[in-house]
């Protein structure tokens, strides 16, 4: 495919968007040909190459925006007469000019195309977006011109509906459930594995000492026994054996190894008044004190700078984020699911609920979970 | 002198419909760098009190430069990469009284309407040249050490002097993308001392230059200079002045006369046999045609076109003028 534009009328659509302060749009009219080349070489007996080439005429400037469609992108087609008129008839595309944006189509714009190629009838209808840039002291400025043809790609929604992104994300997430099963599985399996080893590491063990333990006493017993017959004077403390575990082994419970250690020291309380810092000079004089954040759903993105153990609001790992939302959570973290309808009463969906009539018995994760399977 | 290292100008306005010739200019000749001069005025800075006497070209700062139109300028060195006005005929532009031109002239020849006298008139304002641009076809925006070292040069004459250069044909295949970019720049002198030691004859060609540029080149020794970036700012303008129109038209002719005198110049060789003469006549009539497809038809099309959107501008104008009236005795 080749486009050709003539510089007047490039120019004119540079001159209309310069003399305006918000974005610019219009259409473009002219013709669209096809060019058949038949090349004949001698290596070659004959090639023929297809061309379609994009011819723009001119321009036909809309005064505003807004002008033949409205903010939901529904083209309206006695608007878009009154635009064109006549000149109806020799449309090939449109175009749009925007300043300090991507150079690709908005959602809005690929709406607003669909509508376009069937009202007017050019299934090939084009969009040539121009983009404004400019450098920071506004020294030099550049204007970017993409053509589009976005017919031929895919649509957003599928024959039933329902957003294609939300089939494939639901399949991710069941690969995904499907794998988190399926590797939970030999887990499972190893753990088992772990536990018999374990238990036979301590039987063993308990069996190796409960020998050792029997042994002693012989000897003991026959140096009793010897030293009764010999007088002495220090009589050796007495050992008291260490009472055997009998070996108990509850499923699935790992008993402590039979060394018996002292109990670890108690967590320390965090505080700033506490002088213990000795390793640590600068940790606990500075007021923001950056803590590792479990991420949750619903966790914010910023750290708490409480100098203590205590976390702000939206529940990062406490099981208060399981309950229905706490009145201290503010409006900001609700669903942000837009309706730009009323809701009805017999809505089934969770999603067309605005946030005043959104119920607080549903915590987030639930209803999402019963959503996906209703799909 | 450069007036101590401070910059004269703070910001260029460029007038929509002034831009839009430069674009139509840019944009008509992909071979070759296209120039043109910028007409225009600098107002006084605000809050400066004017004395009596009449200061030539003050230092001022925060100044700025208001572009209302444009002439297009011929080019009779066709070159790719060579486009220069002797000083001579651009102080000849400047001066209020019609701007001459020299039909036996080697150089550039500016065209015969008075475009001073034109501007002066609708705006109540004397008009002067205070800037020149050219267009990069195909090449990056930035000016050439050429370019940096012939605005030098105007600044000598006029330190509010400004360049603006349009850079059009920029394509990346990779991503389908098409670029056009405009800057606006000055020159000062570069400080380091150590890069000034070049040989002047490194700088610019002998053979292209004329007297001036040359005796120029002896008198000061030419040490390195530097671009400044200027900030430049179309200003809306939402009908075509008069001066912007006839200047987009001009084009043609001029790309028209180039040819003729062109062909004349061939012409005038009387010793050339029939079937040369023949070529050259075809070769005259190829260009003409191909000129008038490439310039002539897309500009009639597009004036024709303006043509009706005014004509409907005009009828919704006129419905608007007559509810505001109703409007208006309605509240009296």
């Amino acid at each position: 495919m080749a486009a050709s534009i003539s510089g007047y009328t490039f120019s004119s659509v540079c001159y209309c968007s310069a003399n305006s302060s918000a974005d610019h749009e219009g259409f473009l009219l002219g013709e669209v040909r096809q060019e058949e080349t038949v090349s004949i070489s001698d290596s070659q007996i004959s090639n023929t190459e297809f061309l379609q080439v994009i011819e723009i005429h001119n321009h036909e400037p809309c005064s505003k925006l807004f002008s033949f469609y409205d903010y939901a992108g529904k083209v309206n087609e006695e608007s878009l007469d009154r635009i064109l008129k006549d000149r109806r008839k020799n449309v090939i595309g449109w175009y749009r000019f925007r300043r300090n944006t991507q150079q690709q189509m908005s959602y809005r714009e690929h709406i607003i195309h669909k509508q376009l190629t069937h009202i007017l009838g050019v299934p090939d209808l084009v969009f040539l977006l121009f983009s404004f840039i400019s450098t920071a002291n506004n020294s030099t400025h550049a204007l970017e011109y993409v053509l589009f043809r976005p017919n031929r790609s895919t649509d957003f929604f599928d024959k039933d509906g329902v957003m294609k992104d939300i089939r494939a994300i639901y399949q991710v997430y069941n690969a995904l459930q499907e794998k988190v099963q399926a590797v939970c599985i030999d887990v499972e399996k190893s753990e088992r594995v772990v536990e018999a080893f374990q238990a036979d590491v301590n039987k063993l063990k308990r069996q190796i000492a409960q020998k050792k333990n029997e042994k002693e006493q012989e000897i003991r017993m026959q140096q009793a026994i010897l030293s009764r017959q010999m007088p002495a004077d220090n009589v050796e403390p007495m050992f008291v054996p260490r009472m055997s575990y009998t070996g108990f082994a509850v499923e699935g419970c790992t008993l402590e190894d039979s060394d018996v250690s002292d109990p670890p020291p108690p967590y320390s309380d965090f505080n700033t008044s506490t002088h213990d810092s000795s390793g640590s000079p600068g940790l606990l004089e500075s007021s923001s004190i950056f803590m590792p954040r479990p991420q949750a759903v619903g966790s914010s993105s910023y750290v708490s700078t409480s100098a203590g153990l205590k976390y702000s609001g939206n529940g990062a790992s406490m099981p208060s984020s399981q309950r229905a939302l706490p009145d201290n959570v503010d409006e900001s973290e609700d669903s942000d699911y837009e309706n730009l309808l009323e809701p009805t009463e017999s809505s089934d969906s969770e999603y067309s609920q605005t946030r005043e009539s959104r119920p607080s018995a549903h915590p987030d994760g639930d209803s999402r979970n019963t959503q996906t399977s209703q799909i | 002198r450069t007036g101590g290292g401070k910059m004269a100008v703070q910001a260029v306005h460029l007038e929509a419909d002034a831009f839009l010739v430069c674009l139509n200019h840019a944009l008509s000749t992909e071979k070759e760098e296209v120039m043109g001069l910028c007409i225009g005025e600098v107002p006084p800075a605000e809050g400066r009190p004017r004395e009596g006497r009449v200061a030539a070209l003050p230092v001022d700062t925060n100044r700025i430069v208001h572009i209302h139109s444009v002439i297009i300028l011929r080019r009779s060195d066709k070159r790719k990469d060579r486009v220069e006005i002797s000083p001579e005929q651009l102080s000849a532009a400047s001066t209020e009284a019609e701007i001459s031109f020299s039909r036996n002239s080697s150089r550039l020849s500016l065209p015969q309407s008075s475009y001073h006298g034109l501007l002066a008139e609708m705006t109540g304002r004397p008009m002067r040249v205070v800037g020149w641009y050219h267009s990069h076809p195909h090449i990056t925006v930035w000016p050439s050490h050429v370019d940096v070292r012939t605005q030098a040069m105007y600044q000598m004459m006029d330190q509010g002097f400004v360049g603006l250069i349009f850079s059009c044909f920029i394509e990346d295949k990779n991503t389908k993308t098409g670029r056009i970019l405009y800057t606006c720049f000055q020159s000062v002198q570069a400080q380091k001392s150590s890069d000034t030691a070049r040989p002047w004859t490194d700088c610019c060609k002998v053979v292209e230059v004329s007297f001036l540029f040359a005796a120029f080149n002896y008198i000061s020794y030419p040490s390195r200079y530097d671009r400044i970036e200027i900030p430049i700012h179309v200003v809306p303008h939402e009908t075509i002045g008069k001066v912007c129109l006839e200047s987009a038209v001009e084009l043609p002719k001029i790309l028209c006369q180039e040819e003729q005198d062109a062909y004349r110049r061939i012409h005038s060789l009387t010793h050339l046999d029939s079937v040369t003469k023949i070529h050259n006549g075809s070769v005259f009539t190829k260009n003409l045609c191909s000129q008038m497809s490439a310039i002539s038809g897309p500009l009639l099309q597009w004036l024709e076109d303006r043509l009706e959107q005014n004509k409907q501008r005009m009828q919704e104008l006129q419905q608007e003028k007559e509810q505001l009236l109703e409007e208006l005795a309605a509240l009296e």
